[in-house]
């Protein structure tokens, strides 16, 4: 297997794992008119009225059925942002997104645009900034580590903290999966940017020894939420979660996606972006070719319901660009 | 003016303005308008809230403890006397207590208890810091050392330099201070490249100049995101309304709780600030008329505690430590 093809396994690892979680499909949505996505908010109230249990899901009345469809969405999106942008100041790329009012993005990115646009400048747009430890920079983390770069300035516009540390864990991890590492080198490598005295670091630990545990990923579920989710919250895109999640998903698969994924995805709270983190440390453990062809023809293509320039991408081409010569001098001197 | 009368001013302010702010919490200064046009009468006979309950808690640690309050000890008295009654009688907690009593129960001990949630920057340590700066009146860096003590069981980062600002400035208001040093003491207890210092000096910025509620939102709000406790911003907002108030008991807490967002713990730090400086005659009688003993609502343990008691067992305990005063 080449590092090329473990390259795409994790870029479309990571968009299968973005299309088998819930969210995906609400995210996909947004491709929709408006009031088609307030009829489904009114369909919950209804629900919630007469007391049924028969939930709303998102429907295409008059609209295309298309969005609904099996397919990535946000971090896929984001993932291939980053590797078309991966070459540039990053303060000056997300500025130019700064403003935009087309972009569906995660509280602490909005966060973060909103400082750029008051003429704030990392890190203090990513460390003054609600949603500074979720894992939007982990995401994104994917394409430096899989170009073999530092992922800390990219990060530090959108993140601080544990949500930092979750990116250089990310990148680490997808850096030693491209060289050819095994899924318990994978999780070394990103256990050792993960101090234990973090919230993040002390999650990781205890992720792995009860996935270890567990035996498989699927057994692991139960125990996972047990040992890491408080539900107290209303949001779970804390990267001391997903991340770990992911490490430890990885190591209970052996590396596979096809076992990792579905398991990340039965965790509802995490959903939106633990199953892309599984699918792209696995995808690049695995690579390509080894990945689920229907998951994979499903996958690669982006709606752009969050980016919406985005929209036709082939990830799998962005994923070989990343390797191209222009791309070379960036990395030259990483392991 | 008395360390004694200082200390219950302090707490009368902090309870008034919890009171007065808490119809007006998570609402825009613009249906504040809409609804009292200037709100400035306490609800009658509904009381305050957390902020006072949490404040009255944080007193019976330091009355315990004094200056040797320890994370430990906070920690052993969460388990003991907040963990248990939970999922019992214990309404209204907050996010960061709640993700405190989880990490609690996972049997995690601080600081990594107040890393463990998402909530380490709410504004939950700054409400309940007041007690600090009575206890270490005229020592603000004191108060602030013991209100981190409290804080690494709760909170991380800025939640806890929150805090910190608050008992630092209220430990100089307590020693008669005027507004402008009480703020900058308070900002000198936490690193100058944090969140909270920044907001803090542009909303005092704002104020000085006499900026409008829309003007400080615009510096210190952030906008798109839906909980409004973050230390950060409530801190900024509470300094902003002293400032505002030129240290006026009734003039400081009002301009807190009409600002809006977090209201009544905006309303609660101003009246603690303000009520400080000027002492217990400078609260408004016809407010301190509706502070009654606390119900225990939301913290069962200090059920039938009333501040102006708490505010003796504070001096008390200071007098023990300190029997020299300031």
């Amino acid at each position: 297997m080449t590092s090329g093809d473990r390259i795409r396994g994790a870029f479309v690892g990571l968009a299968i794992g973005d299309a088998a979680g819930w969210p995906a499909q609400r995210h996909r949505s947004g491709l929709h008119a408006p009031w088609s996505r307030r009829l489904r908010r009114e369909l919950d109230e209804f629900a919630e009225k007469h007391a049924l249990t028969a939930l709303p899901v998102p429907f295409a009345l008059n609209q295309p059925v298309g969005p609904l469809a099996t397919g990535p969405s946000d971090d896929a999106e984001w993932l291939a942002w980053t590797a078309a942008t991966i070459g540039r100041d990053r303060a000056e790329a997300f500025g130019e997104l700064a403003g935009r009012t087309d972009l569906r993005v995660r509280i602490s990115v909005r966060s973060a645009l909103d400082g750029l646009a008051a003429g704030r400048r990392p890190p203090v747009t990513g460390h003054d900034n609600p949603h500074f430890f979720d894992d939007s920079a982990a995401v994104r983390a994917v394409a430096f580590g899989a170009a073999g770069l530092d992922p800390r300035a990219d990060a530090e516009v959108t993140n601080a903290g544990d949500g930092v540390l979750a990116a250089l864990a990310v990148a680490a991890a997808v850096g030693t999966a491209v060289r050819g590492g095994d899924a318990e080198q994978v999780a070394a490598a990103a256990l050792a940017e993960l101090p234990a005295y973090t919230a993040i670091g002390t999650a990781a630990r205890i992720a792995l020894d009860v996935a270890r545990a567990a035996g498989d990923p699927f057994s692991a579920v139960p125990e996972l939420d047990a040992a890491l989710l408080d539900h107290v919250y209303s949001y779970g895109v804390a990267a001391a979660r997903t991340v770990p999640v992911a490490l430890a998903l990885t190591v209970a698969s052996g590396g596979r996606l096809g076992a990792a994924v579905p398991a990340a995805a039965c965790l509802p709270d995490l959903a939106d972006s633990a199953p892309a983190l599984t699918g792209a440390l696995t995808g690049a453990i695995g690579g390509y070719a080894a990945l689920p062809a229907a998951w994979a023809g499903a996958a690669r293509t982006l709606a752009g319901c969050c980016l919406p320039d985005l929209a036709g991408t082939d990830l799998l081409a962005l994923a070989d660009d990343l390797r191209r010569p222009a791309n070379d001098a960036k990395s030259r001197g990483e392991a | 003016m008395s360390i004694l009368d200082r200390a219950r001013g302090c707490l009368l302010g902090l309870a008034a303005g919890d009171a007065l702010g808490r119809p007006a919490e998570n609402l825009e200064p613009a249906e504040i308008v809409r609804r009292w046009g200037r709100l400035t009468e306490i609800e009658p006979g509904k009381g305050g809230t957390d902020d006072t309950e949490y404040s009255i808690f944080a007193a019976m640690l330091l009355s315990r403890h004094g200056s040797r309050l320890t994370a430990g000890d906070v920690a052993r008295a969460y388990r003991e006397e907040v963990v248990p009654l939970v999922e019992g009688p214990m309404r209204g907690a907050g996010f960061s207590e709640l993700g405190t009593v989880q990490a609690l129960r996972r049997g995690l001990e601080p600081p990594l208890t107040g890393r463990w949630h998402e909530h380490g920057w709410s504004d939950g340590l700054a409400m309940r810091a007041a007690p600090y700066g009575i206890f270490a009146a005229g020592e603000p860096g004191e108060a602030a050392r013991l209100v981190a003590a409290d804080g690494a069981v709760s909170h991380s980062g800025e939640g806890v330099y929150g805090g910190q600002a608050v008992a630092a400035a209220v430990a100089a208001a307590m020693a008669g201070a005027e507004p402008d040093e009480t703020v900058a003491a308070g900002l000198a207890a936490i690193p100058e490249d944090s969140w909270t210092s920044r907001s803090v000096r542009a909303a005092a910025d704002i104020a000085r100049r006499a900026g409008g509620a829309e003007e400080l939102h615009d510096a210190v709000v952030v906008r798109h995101y839906p909980w409004t406790d973050l230390a950060p911003e409530a801190v900024a907002l509470a300094f902003a309304a002293y400032l505002a108030g030129g240290g006026d008991v009734e003039e400081s807490v009002v301009a807190a709780a009409n600002l809006g967002r977090d209201a009544d713990t905006t309303a609660a730090i101003a009246g603690a600030l303000s009520g400080a400086g000027r002492g217990e005659s400078g609260v408004p009688a016809r407010w301190a008329r509706e502070i009654g003993p606390v119900r225990g609502a939301c913290l069962p343990v200090v059920a039938g505690r009333h501040v102006l008691d708490v505010a003796a067992e504070l001096v008390a305990a200071r007098d023990r430590e300190r029997p020299e005063g300031i």
